[in-house]
């Protein structure tokens, strides 16, 4: 009786086992992620486990410091060595272009009937349009970006709210209007600069310009430095040497010369925090993520911040243009070599572009950290009373809502995260007149003409920024120096540059 | 009789201006370490307003609180210790085997390695082509990747070769009479009295291994990662420009942290200098004029 008994627990076992035996083991996929520093990747995030349990993948995240991210990732590609399963976070811009023309990254665009929910997204979301503008020259797309259903308006001009009541000023509509609220800052704390910037000038150029119907400088607008683009026309303008250029740049002298923008704009953000904290500064071009942290900083009586849609300019009242595509999963080469290559790739699919995977990195775990009234999102008790905010406090404590890592953007659900002051703001602004603008995509270059273009680049921004600069500051005068500045741009070959944008472009 | 208080006099003035220059100068250097000491025990309320100088105001700890939370920050440190201890000691058994031969100049071939040692020195291979050399000899992803590739540098071999032959020939030759072997020579008698030499040079490997961010990023996992990197993240890797500025220009990072950052990752590697000074100064002179 016995060893019957222990035959049939024995078998038992076995059948109990069975189910293990028969499970497909987890396919494993290297992934490079871009870490940042105030947001330290953890693998044992909720999200990330609960993926792995979900869509039975093992995610072999290797993060890499932010800064040196390109380095990396670059290197990889160039020697083709070493490279992961998948980069995330990155685009086809600039080398990048160099490497899948090259034959260093998987044209993506020839697997589409691998990535079912990608495309199901980008039908949803109606970005095809915009997602083909990442095409290359040879008509083929090499990463899957990130989609946003609408343009965020993150960041903009923040400013000292309580300042604005005690006085009596409306909030701001124009830049005239802005003028006069600093130039009272400025007559109220004369040892004050109003205006500042986080990070540099080129936060401030790339918010400000566009309402001056260009965007020229470091890091602005269409990413040439000197050429703009005309939403009337589609076509590029030489930004730099237009007379809107010169309009902004009156302006921004102005504001220099009477102490009302700040002289060292090139700062890291502690410098940004304590000159708010401490009245030193008024107004800045930040993100609003921020703005808690500041007024948390001040020792000011009741020092109150808040952020406006953007002002209106001779251009109209626009923000930095926004694409609704960004960087995403960029596969090397290497993988297509694995066995299970079309495997590697539904599965990343699945986990970053699918339905269910889009609300595990915008939510987080349901039951966990929020569950459903409704149709309507709850998060839990701990999340509600955190100090952090709860962007932040899931970001960290989850891992919900990290560039790099959530590739599905729904702007209804991201504003679940904020508070209503948030809403209302990003309502004012998807309520004005094409408030933020559509980016320009990169055009079509093959490699020799994109080194030509490249070349002239680096000369024209390297000759306007100095030029820039010394217009602002008064070393040179707009007045006097503004047709020296021209024929210097001329020379250096702003309309061949021109010319070469012109006949590539993509729209 | 009128020259002597003259003589007294310059000196004194010399003197005078002497610690004048070099109190100066401690000044310089220590002023900013006090300063970072202090804010990363104050709060960061205390430091965005301007309160700290060289004393903590508000004494907190919860900067290194934080630090100490980072994910990987003890496993960084680890790696750290692990490369500057190994790689110093890998570099000077290397250097030291190396430098002994190419000290005696009746060697046969010696002249040619030496040029070939200067060579290098001034001309590399870049870093793509280092990068598929330490790629094709299978050591990415492993320490060897950052222990061997630099166990020799060619500053540091040129000290040593100069300092070994200050060492006076006869000793050897006694040392061969007795029978002993080169191997025993170099153990017995050259690293004996090296130590100066071997000192300096220890302590700039040490320091080139502390502080090495850049060969551990491109050779490295990020579990192997050594705390430089985290630091560097930490203090500048919000930096980034292009598409993905905003994410960057978002970030901030408590100054208190960046400056509990900078203690943690620096203190150990300060705290080595006083213990090796005496020999650090005399292998410089040394090693510097060839005897």
């Amino acid at each position: 009786m016995k060893k019957l008994v222990s035959l049939l627990l024995a078998i038992l076992m076995v059948l109990g086992l069975a189910p293990l035996a028969l499970m497909e083991e987890p396919i494993a996929i290297s992934l490079y992620y871009s870490d940042n520093a105030t947001l330290p990747f953890r693998q044992d995030w909720p999200v990330i486990q609960q993926l792995e349990k979900q869509y039975n993948v093992k995610l072999n995240f290797e993060p890499i410091p932010m800064a040196d991210y390109g380095t990396k990732a670059g290197l990889a590609l160039s020697t083709g060595e070493n490279t992961p399963d998948v980069m995330l976070y990155l685009s086809t811009g600039g080398a990048y272009a160099s490497y899948a023309l090259n034959g260093a990254i998987v044209p993506i665009s020839d697997y589409a009937e691998w990535t079912p929910h990608f495309n199901a997204r980008v039908e949803e979301m109606g970005l095809q349009q915009d997602v083909d503008l990442n095409r290359l020259s040879d008509g083929k797309l090499y990463f899957l970006p990130s989609l946003y259903d609408l343009p965020f308006y993150d960041g903009g001009l923040i400013m000292r709210e309580d300042y604005l009541k005690a006085k009596g000023f409306e909030p701001p509509k124009t830049f005239d209007d802005f003028y006069n609220i600093m130039k009272a800052y400025k007559e109220d704390f004369p040892d004050s600069y109003p205006l500042t910037s986080i990070v540099g000038l080129r936060v401030v150029q790339r918010m400000t310009m566009p309402s001056f119907g260009v965007s020229v400088g470091r890091n602005t607008g269409t990413g040439t430095g000197t050429l703009s683009w005309n939403y009337d026309t589609n076509e590029y303008f030489a930004g730099a040497i237009s007379d809107e250029y010169k309009a902004y740049i009156t302006f921004m002298a102005k504001l220099h010369a009477e102490g009302l923008l700040d002289p060292e704009l090139e700062q890291d953000n502690a410098s940004t925090a304590k000159k708010l904290a401490t009245g030193a500064a008024m107004a800045v071009y930040g993100y609003y993520d921020q703005i808690g942290g500041w007024e948390q900083a001040s020792e000011i009586e009741g020092l109150k911040l808040n952020m406006y849609p953007p002002l209106e300019g001779p251009g109209g009242a626009h923000h930095q243009p926004k694409s609704k595509t960004g960087g995403g999963l960029l596969f090397p080469i290497g993988v297509s070599k694995r066995a299970d290559f079309e495997q590697v790739v539904r599965k990343l699919d699945e986990v970053f572009y699918s339905e269910e995977a889009a609300k595990l990195w915008c939510f987080g775990v349901e039951g966990d950290s929020y569950t459903m009234d409704g149709d309507k999102v709850v998060y839990n008790d701990t999340i509600l009373g955190s100090a952090d905010g709860i962007y932040k406090y899931m970001q960290n404590a989850y891992g919900t809502g990290c560039a790099g890592l959530q590739n599905v953007w729904y702007l209804e659900n991201e504003l679940t995260k904020y508070d209503e002051n948030y809403a209302r703001i990003n309502a004012d602004v998807a309520a004005m007149d094409n408030a933020i603008q559509y980016t320009v995509p990169v055009p079509s270059f093959d490699d020799i003409t994109a080194e030509d273009a490249s070349l002239l680049q680096t000369t024209l921004l390297d000759a306007f920024n100095v030029w820039d600069d010394e217009f602002r500051t008064g070393k040179k005068s707009i007045e006097t120096d503004w047709d020296a500045f021209v024929q210097d741009m001329k020379d250096k070959g702003i309309e061949k540059f021109l010319e070469l944008y012109n006949a590539h472009k993509k729209l | 009789m009128n020259k002597k208080p003259r003589i007294k006099d310059n000196n004194l003035l010399l003197d005078a201006l002497i610690w004048v220059i070099m109190i100066f100068v401690l000044v310089a250097c220590v002023v900013p370490f006090l300063y970072i000491i202090a804010m990363s025990f104050s709060s960061s309320r205390a430091i965005l307003n301007n309160r700290v100088s060289l004393w903590p105001v508000e004494f907190s700890t919860e900067a290194y609180r934080q630090v100490f939370a980072y994910p990987n920050f003890f496993n960084a440190y680890g790696n750290t210790l692990f490369y500057t201890f190994f790689g110093t000691l890998i570099a000077l058994c290397m250097m030291l085997v190396f430098a002994y031969p190419l000290s005696k100049t009746r060697l046969k071939g010696q002249g040619i390695v030496m040029k070939l040692v200067v060579f290098s020195m001034f001309f590399g291979g870049g870093l793509v082509p280092n990068y598929l050399l330490i790629s094709s000899l299978r050591m990415t992803g492993t320490v060897f990747a950052i222990l061997l590739p630099f166990a020799i540098n060619q500053f540091n071999l040129i000290i040593l070769i100069n300092f070994i032959r200050s060492i006076p020939e006869e000793l050897e030759e006694a040392a061969r009479i007795d029978g002993m072997n080169y191997f025993g020579i170099l153990v017995r008698i050259i690293v004996p009295l090296s130590t100066a030499a071997l000192a300096t040079v220890g302590l700039y490997t040490a320091v080139f291994f502390w502080n090495d961010w850049f060969y551990s990023l491109i050779y490295l996992r990020s579990t192997q990662y050594p705390v430089m990197l985290l630091l560097r993240n930490i203090v500048n890797g919000t930096t980034m420009v292009g598409e993905a500025g905003g994410v960057g220009e978002k970030a901030f990072i408590a100054i208190a942290i960046k400056s509990a950052v900078i203690i943690t990752s620096t203190l150990p590697i300060i705290l080595l200098y006083p213990f090796l000074q005496k020999y650090f100064v005399k292998g410089m002179l040394i090693g510097a004029v060839k005897g």
